[in-house]
């Protein structure tokens, strides 16, 4: 059983014929507004289909570009990666390496050229300075030099005053 | 966070090369020896064998006898301590850490009697020996060293 509105669509469309075509117009209340609310709504109709005029496809062609969009999908698939994404490609792992051991070399030959300027003294043990009490040993001299094969520093004074030798006890 | 991955290995390479120069606690022998001439010389103490051969050589002598000695291990650099036989001292005062060793003041008493006094920069690869005044037939030497 149609309803009102569902008789009344297939009426403006011209799909109502025969006895219901007949049924229906004489429903009508005022058939002649009808006929001019029909004939309105007809214009409309064919006045968006040529604005928008969007092609209807048939069903060959609909069918047609469903499959070669499914075919362009499989095909575009498998360049795209199975795994997880990451920002560590190969490329970018091999200069984050080679960064890495560059700043690893220079901060190596900055920390060795701090501790040798290049002269083989600073690894020697360095005399600043030195003094014996003059009262207590007046001809004290002072000497100092470096025994290069166990790099021995040597302060060698002369001239203090000698003692007994109970003063090499223990 | 691709940032941060870079900062991370940035990071990481520096805090490796820092490794290599962190310094570490050393320990300081500090010793009061008699070097002297005898018939049958007793062996080197086992402090002084890594330079035995040159004190024999610079001195002339064939016993070398530890009569006072102290071991300190130099933490901070500023560490002090006394190495003492029964009539002598050696003072020792660390002043800091230089890049090669550290700096340290050195008095030898005679009991109560400052016979010499002398600041040095003590390497860690090079030991100090000061030749001190004659004591009967022998010789005072002091020795120190980084161990």
């Amino acid at each position: 059983m149609k309803t009102f509105e569902q008789k009344w669509t297939a009426w403006v469309d011209g799909e109502l014929t025969g006895k219901e075509l007949a049924e229906f117009e004489a429903a009508l209340p005022d058939k002649a507004a009808a006929e001019a609310e029909k004939r309105d709504a007809q214009k409309l109709g064919a006045l968006l289909k040529q604005e928008l005029g969007a092609d209807v496809l048939s069903n060959e062609e609909f069918f047609s570009h469903q499959l070669r969009e499914r075919l362009a999908r499989e095909s575009a698939a498998p360049q795209r990666p199975v795994g997880r994404s990451t920002w560590w490609t190969v490329r970018r792992l091999a200069w984050s390496g080679a960064v890495s051991l560059a700043i690893f070399v220079v901060s190596t030959l900055f920390v060795l050229r701090e501790n040798n300027p290049g002269e083989q003294s600073q690894y020697l043990t360095q005399i600043l300075n030195a003094r014996v009490d003059p009262a207590v040993s007046p001809n004290a001299t002072i000497s100092i030099f470096d025994s290069k094969d166990d790099r021995v520093t040597v302060l060698w004074v002369e001239g203090l005053q000698s003692l007994p030798a109970d003063y090499a006890a223990k | 966070m691709h940032k941060q991955r870079l900062i991370f290995t940035i990071v990481f390479a520096l805090v490796m090369s820092a490794t290599v120069s962190l310094p570490a606690a050393q320990m300081v022998w500090s010793g009061l020896v008699i070097a002297e001439n005898v018939p049958e010389p007793a062996p080197m103490p086992p402090e002084l064998t890594r330079i035995g051969q040159t004190l024999k050589e610079l001195f002339g002598y064939n016993q070398f006898e530890v009569i006072g000695q102290s071991t300190k291990t130099l933490r901070t650099g500023q560490e002090d301590w006394l190495a003492s036989s029964k009539y002598f001292g050696l003072h020792v005062d660390a002043r800091g850490e230089t890049p090669v060793g550290y700096l340290v003041d050195l008095k030898l008493y005679k009991e109560k009697d400052l016979l010499l006094e002398t600041e040095t920069k003590l390497s860690k690869r090079s030991p100090l020996v000061i030749k001190g005044p004659l004591v009967g037939s022998g010789q005072l030497l002091l020795v120190l060293m980084v161990q």
